[in-house]
């Protein structure tokens, strides 16, 4: 009965109630809008940064990560391949040999890092087939090599030439060949352009005499909420002779510089909820006071006042609570607009995302979570404010309100 | 007449007046105090790396940025040295001599670069003096002292007093070993550069190397950033077959972050504005419906539309006036405040030291934010004040009166 | 003082007929450091390179002219046959067949391991010398695999460009072998042994034929010597030692 009054009460006055209605509406879709914006730059951050490399998870050996010797390598055949392809939310695996050499070209010597790669799945984690710049990506079964840019500078080689790369291989043996080069790759970061020599993964394994081996096993997830159920599951294969790291393990720096901006993140939030909750109140207490006459009329014909408190609040509840629901409803294809056409950022700080390799845009996160979340956060704040009206409607003169 | 009606107007409700201007003033300061502390942020990262070693500007010879060998040295370096010093804007110059090295304890050995300095000169430019946490900088009188970074001293394993080998080739090609001994270690914000550069004194590098003195890298020092445009210019008009760079274009990565912050900041201002945008509609049109049979009547009576619009846009100007001031007022307060002492974030230090800022922050705000931040809120009140003030002017005199 | 340098001193010594009065250390030291220094030699032997999961082992030949010149040669596994390490005063050079390239190691890789063994090739080129880098003093006497030794401190001078806080030296009072060395850092932890044993008569000489370098902190680690030939005195001139000749050598 108290319900149906109180929806009959919000309806009498359909524009006092679509005020306050909206006042939470808005502020429902903008909070949505600060925290989607906040989670999506986090998000698109940490997967930057594990594409460039690292991937979410990596197989490596007992100690590699502290001594990165080619001695310290795994061996993953293709049953285990296959089973970790198996493994649910896991979209690339990618192999790699990796050893610093010397590279040189007739009176050129330089160190470089020799990576050996499968080319299908490097370039599923790194694009590196889009830093192609001149010559062709290697496939399978070639036999030459991708060379960084800067290198190929330094060392005065074109596309045609051939390299030789002298170094140590496993348990000592020693690792000469020489290839020709077949691509030339450009990296934004300065220390990889000029360091980075990539041959096939069987090429490599040849020449530093070390077959079937790897040094790290790279895993790309599909959705990064998924990483602790594949770590377990490769952690139950794995774990017992190799070992499994997370990107956060293996970047602790861009971990706390992401908890810091989640920080600052969340101190812009509370200054957004501080913002709105001020335009709720006043809403709200608008409402109120613009009722006065008619609170002092019903307690002068004999409504109980707790009675008309909880009627009171059942209006605020279900105005709340719509206002809440649409604007989360709303904000769901605003969300999706942007998510699919991020703002562009503008003047010299897109000039120097770009030149980082970051895409100058601000990114949105659709995740589901999100609209819950804001929702219930501005929710409440309506609830807090509807204090008001109660204490008002409880210590009424009706006597002074019907006389206006 | 309008302006004092408008601003009794406002008082009428004080309730209601007081949550709005709350909201504004809030809403202000809070967005004042996050873009600077952001902006401080940045601050910090610049500063951080200028002063560590980059400076404001760097000279070299033409081809050394691409190929850093020994041989690429400033020719007549003295003199050009000398010559920067009368640049008009120019506060210190400090010349380098940067050489490649082994470094090399009884526990292990890495790859260093050496950086011939003259203490007194270094001073002046960079920072270092102030950042040792152990010996001290070039004050105390063993054979060949030399400055190290901690990171490296742990790699070494070694300790203020220890004896450090350097290794390096010389202009004509021979092998130096030097028993060099660690006087001081410093320790910077970026671990990178702690465990890579090994500072010794010019006149002992000259007397190793037994080559007539050579200069690398001229590093000066502007008066102030505003002056470092001019000193580039004269610098490069003066030697024109020389390299002249300024620290944005020898180190873009860090330029980024600080433009990435402004950026940041208009974006957050943006959404706190929409926050108030829809709070103050809200209320003003509360407003409207609450004094909606006086202004019946007012229009009855005869006032024009006109004045009864600009009435109501000038209560909201006053109202976000009001707010804005107050806010404004606290917004400085507390930036000045905090400038001074900074604010430390030592909590989140490991991040922050991965990107080279201190963790002490001092908020900063540039002049055009403290005149746009204002200029936007005005602007955002009188928008918001439109759709109000349009019902208002559309109110049917008939109606109001009927309202008993 | 290089690991080389040690395991030569123990190769290259004369047999002395009387035994001297009152050497000063530093004498003693100079006898077992001079016996070889302005010699040349021919030396075929191999290099077993010990870790606790695998085994590597390396026969070479070499030619050497103190002291600024050294060519080596490895015979065999099959796969490393023909490549060749040329060393010229300051600088290293390494021919390698399979890819008919020589590469010249340049200063960041002299830290690097030679050939996969605890030398680096820093160990091949350095310079240092147990007299002149060193002041030397007695600190007793000691048997080393029976023979009696003169135990000799050395301490490197001020500016010398040798990591060790103090080196200790066995060189035998009979015949100036040097059998056995320990190296230290500032801080007196030992950091690596030196052990020569199997003394035999090679090329008109009574030396040890097997040398043992042993880290401390590498448990399961060491580098062995072993030699099965030794000529001394040999007709060599620095021609010899060029980078053409490097693709010549047998």
């Amino acid at each position: 009965m108290y319900f149906v009054l109180s929806w009959r009460n919000l309806w009498r006055n359909k524009k006092r109630t679509l005020i306050a209605a909206t006042s939470i509406f808005f502020a429902v879709i903008l909070a949505i809008i600060m925290r989607s914006m906040q989670n999506g730059s986090y998000a698109y951050m940490i997967r930057s940064s594990v594409k460039f490399y690292t991937g979410y998870l990596q197989i490596q050996a007992k100690g590699y990560w502290d001594n990165r010797s080619l001695d310290r390598s795994i061996v993953i055949d293709q049953k285990d391949l296959q089973a970790i392809s198996r493994i649910p939310h896991v979209s690339v695996a990618v192999p790699r040999l990796e050893a610093f050499s010397l590279v040189s070209h007739r009176t050129f010597t330089k160190v470089a890092q020799i990576v050996g790669i499968d080319p299908t799945a490097e370039n599923g984690l790194t694009d590196l087939k889009k830093r192609l710049v001149q010559g062709s990506y290697l496939t399978r079964s070639s036999k030459g090599i991708l060379l960084a840019q800067g290198l190929a500078r330094m060392l005065r080689v074109h596309v045609g030439d051939s390299l030789v790369i002298y170094g140590q291989g496993y348990h000592g043996m020693i690792a000469a060949a020489r290839l020709p080069i077949e691509g030339i790759v450009k990296f934004p970061i300065s220390d990889l352009n000029n360091g980075m020599v990539y041959v096939t993964l069987p090429n490599a394994q040849y020449i530093f005499s070390a077959p079937g081996r790897m040094t790290s096993l790279a895993i790309m997830i599909d959705n990064p909420k998924n990483q602790d159920g594949v770590k377990k599951a490769l952690v139950s294969r794995f774990g017992k002779n190799y070992t499994i790291m997370t990107w956060q393990q293996m970047m602790p720096d861009l971990v706390q510089s992401i908890e810091m901006d989640n920080a600052s993140g969340l101190v812009m939030l509370a200054i957004l909820y501080i913002v709105i909750a001020f335009g709720i109140f006043g809403t709200i207490m608008m409402m109120t006071t613009e009722r006065s006459k008619e609170f002092g009329i019903l307690i002068s014909v004999g409504m109980k006042r707790a009675k008309l408190i909880l009627v009171t609040a059942m209006e605020i509840l279900l105005l709340a609570f719509s206002g809440a629901l649409t604007g989360a409803l709303v904000s769901i294809p605003i969300i999706s607009y942007f998510f699919h056409h991020p703002i562009p950022i503008s003047g010299s700080a897109a000039h120097a995302f770009d030149m980082m390799g970051l895409e100058p845009v601000f990114h949105f996160s659709r995740d589901p979570i999100l609209f819950f979340h804001q929702a219930i956060v501005v929710f409440l704040i309506a609830l807090a404010a509807e204090l008001y009206p109660l204490f008002f409607v409880g210590n009424l003169d009706p006597v002074k309100a019907v006389r206006d | 007449m309008l302006l004092s009606l408008a601003w009794k107007n406002v008082w009428r409700n004080k309730k209601r007046s007081l949550i709005i201007i709350a909201a504004i003033g809030l809403g202000l300061w809070g967005s004042l105090f996050a873009g600077a502390v952001w902006m401080g942020w940045g601050e910090s990262m610049v500063d951080s790396a200028i002063d560590r070693d980059l400076a404001h500007i760097q000279i070299h010879q033409a081809n050394y940025l691409q190929d850093k060998i020994i041989r690429n040295f400033i020719p007549n370096g003295f003199q050009v040295l000398q010559e920067c010093r009368h640049i008009t804007g120019v506060q210190a110059v400090s010349g380098r001599t940067l050489i490649e090295a082994m470094a090399a304890s009884p526990a292990s050995n890495f790859g260093v670069k050496i950086v011939g300095i003259v203490p007194e000169q270094a001073r002046q430019v960079t920072d270092i003096h102030k950042r040792l946490i152990a010996g001290n900088y070039f004050e105390s009188d063993p054979k060949n002292p030399v400055v190290i970074g901690k990171k490296l001293a742990d790699r070494l394993n070694l300790r203020l007093k220890s004896k450090i080998v350097l290794s390096f080739q010389g202009l004509d090609g021979t092998f130096n070993y030097v028993a060099c001994r660690i006087v001081g270690i410093y320790k910077t914000e970026s671990k990178f550069f702690d465990e890579s550069h090994v500072f010794m004194k010019q006149s002992d590098l000259f007397r190793l190397l037994n080559s007539s003195p050579i200069l690398h890298e001229i590093a000066i020092r502007a008066k102030s950033s505003q002056l470092m445009p001019i000193v580039e210019q004269t610098a490069k008009t003066r030697f024109p077959d020389l390299s002249v760079k300024t620290w944005k274009e020898l180190a873009p990565g860090i330029a980024i972050t600080s433009a990435t912050m402004e950026s940041f900041t208009y974006m957050f201002i943006m959404i706190i504005l929409f926050a108030l945008l829809f709070g103050i509609t809200n209320t003003m049109l509360m407003a409207v419906m609450e004094r909606f049979r006086e202004l019946g009547v007012l229009i009855a009576v005869g006032m024009k539309q006109g004045r009864i619009f600009s009435m109501i846009l000038l209560e909201t100007i006053m109202l976000s006036l009001t707010g804005g001031i107050i806010g404004f007022l606290l917004g400085a307060g507390t930036i000045a405040y905090t400038t001074q002492k900074g604010i430390d974030f030592s909590a989140f230090a490991s991040g922050l030291a991965s990107f080279g800022a201190s963790t002490i922050v001092h908020p900063i705000l540039p002049l055009e934010m403290y005149i746009a931040l204002p200029i936007m809120i005005i602007f955002t009140a009188s928008i918001s004040a439109i759709l109000p003030a349009w019902k208002a002017i559309h109110i049917q005199p008939a109606d109001a009166v009927r309202i008993y | 003082m290089n690991s080389r340098q040690i395991f030569l001193v123990g190769f290259f010594l004369l047999f002395l007929t009387t035994l001297a009065m009152a050497e000063t250390p530093r004498e003693i030291v100079q006898k077992a450091d001079q016996l070889w220094h302005g010699k040349s030699s021919y030396s075929v032997g191999s290099m077993t390179v010990i870790n606790p999961n695998w085994r590597r082992k390396i026969s070479m030949k070499a030619w050497m002219l103190e002291p600024d010149y050294a060519l080596i040669l490895i015979t065999a596994p099959a796969r490393d046959k023909g490549i060749v390490t040329l060393k010229r005063k300051n600088e290293i050079w390494n021919w390698i067949p399979s890819i008919q390239r020589v590469i010249k190691i340049p200063p960041s890789m002299m830290l690097q391991p030679w050939m996969g063994s605890d030398f680096t090739n820093d160990d091949l080129v350095r310079e240092s010398s147990m007299v002149n880098d060193y002041t030397q003093s007695l600190s007793g006497e000691e048997k080393i695999g029976g023979r009696l030794c003169y135990r000799i401190k050395l301490t490197p001078k001020p500016e010398a460009g040798v990591v060790w806080g103090k080196v200790i030296v066995w060189i035998s009072k009979v015949g100036y072998l040097e059998l056995k060395a320990e190296f230290f850092d500032e801080e007196g932890t030992l950091v690596k042994t030196m052990l020569a044993s199997r003394v035999r008569k090679m090329g008109g000489r009574t030396i040890p034929t097997h040398l043992e370098m042993i880290p401390q902190n590498k448990p399961g680690h060491k580098t062995v010597l072993d030699y099965q030939k030794l000529k001394f005195n040999i007709k060599i001139r620095p021609s010899f030692f060029s980078v053409q000749n490097m693709k010549r050598v047998r």
